[in-house]
């Protein structure tokens, strides 16, 4: 922002603009501990609804010897494979090395854990595409019961919370020093 | 009565009303699933005391190391698996609702009782933490 310095009022517009984000020391610790359980709540999402058509019945008010028309196949487990296939290449990959500070490592090294990080993040993304696709074609477009709709919600939930979990680690991690928390790629 | 012991039998009254409710949760409707929430939360401190001892040789005291951060995703993933596992299993009907609030109860007592427990008797490093 290049405004003459005789026309810049420093005050802020807005009364609170961000909250503080002073966890100070801490920060790191409550981020792995937020990203473990939200890699655990993604899980147990998509485990709840494999459980839950397991032990389906029949949509309520019919009698009781009628099938459940869908269930939890292996379709439904692709999208969350994908996403926790990501989250490992993700996770896997040296934050120092992606980051390419000059006089570490040569550039190829830096090239190729871009590469990396583009497929973890290229296969969580998928995963969630994947998860989306799932509960449109199999479930909306079926037009199945509010109740089995439910297997479709808990997937895509599932990649979310993945994607998530995926981010507030890497956030959390990369903060060695005080002054940058975003996301330096 | 010294503050120590008096902790350490409330903390232990406390452990054992935690164990009382899983026990009841099971007991009460024959399904001894809920069971597991109780192993679940006493290997849920595992991690971190496995892993808290693999980082920070020195120079980087509060800096903390991968495997500390492994120790804790686990832990949290442990913690946050205990209280999921009766939720889903009463959801599907597998046990009663009110076993599922039961052993969730009971085992956040037994969690909160290790955390409390290790809290309370920590003698090491209590300055710069």
């Amino acid at each position: 922002m290049a405004l003459p310095r005789s026309s810049y009022d420093p005050r802020r517009v807005c009364l609170n603009p961000f909250p503080e984000f002073t966890l100070g020391k801490h920060r790191r610790t409550v981020g792995v501990y937020l990203a473990g359980a939200l890699f655990a709540l993604a899980n147990w999402a998509f485990i709840d609804a494999a459980i839950l058509s397991a032990h389906a019945k029949a949509p309520y008010g019919s009698p009781p010897t009628v099938e459940a028309p869908v269930h939890v196949t292996f379709v439904d487990w692709i999208p969350g494979i994908c996403s926790l296939l990501g989250y490992l290449v993700i996770n896997l990959i040296d934050k120092d090395r992606v980051r390419g500070d000059e006089g570490f490592g040569d550039s190829r090294a830096v090239w190729r854990a871009r590469l990396f990080l583009f497929i973890g993040f290229a296969l969580m993304a998928g995963g969630l595409a994947g998860s989306v696709t799932v509960l449109v074609l199999k479930y909306i477009l079926n037009g199945y019961a509010e109740q089995f709709l439910y297997y479709g919600y808990a997937n895509v939930s599932q990649s979310v919370a993945l994607m998530l979990s995926a981010i507030v680690l890497w956030i959390s991690q990369s903060t060695s020093s005080e002054y940058e928390y975003n996301l330096t790629l | 009565m010294p503050a120590g012991l008096r902790t350490v039998i409330l903390l232990s009254f406390v452990l054992a009303v935690g164990f009382l409710l899983i026990i009841l949760s099971c007991a009460l409707w024959q399904n001894w699933l809920p069971l597991l929430v109780a192993l679940i939360f006493v290997l849920a401190p595992l991690p971190n005391a496995l892993f808290s001892h693999c980082g920070s040789d020195e120079l980087s005291s509060y800096e903390s190391s991968a495997p500390v951060d492994l120790g804790r995703f686990i832990t949290a993933l442990f913690v946050v698996t205990g209280f999921a596992l009766p939720i889903v299993l009463a959801h599907s009907h597998v046990i009663d609702a009110k076993a599922c609030v039961m052993s969730i109860t009971g085992g956040g007592l037994v969690y909160a009782t290790i955390l409390a427990y290790s809290a309370a008797f920590s003698q090491e490093e209590s300055d710069y933490d």
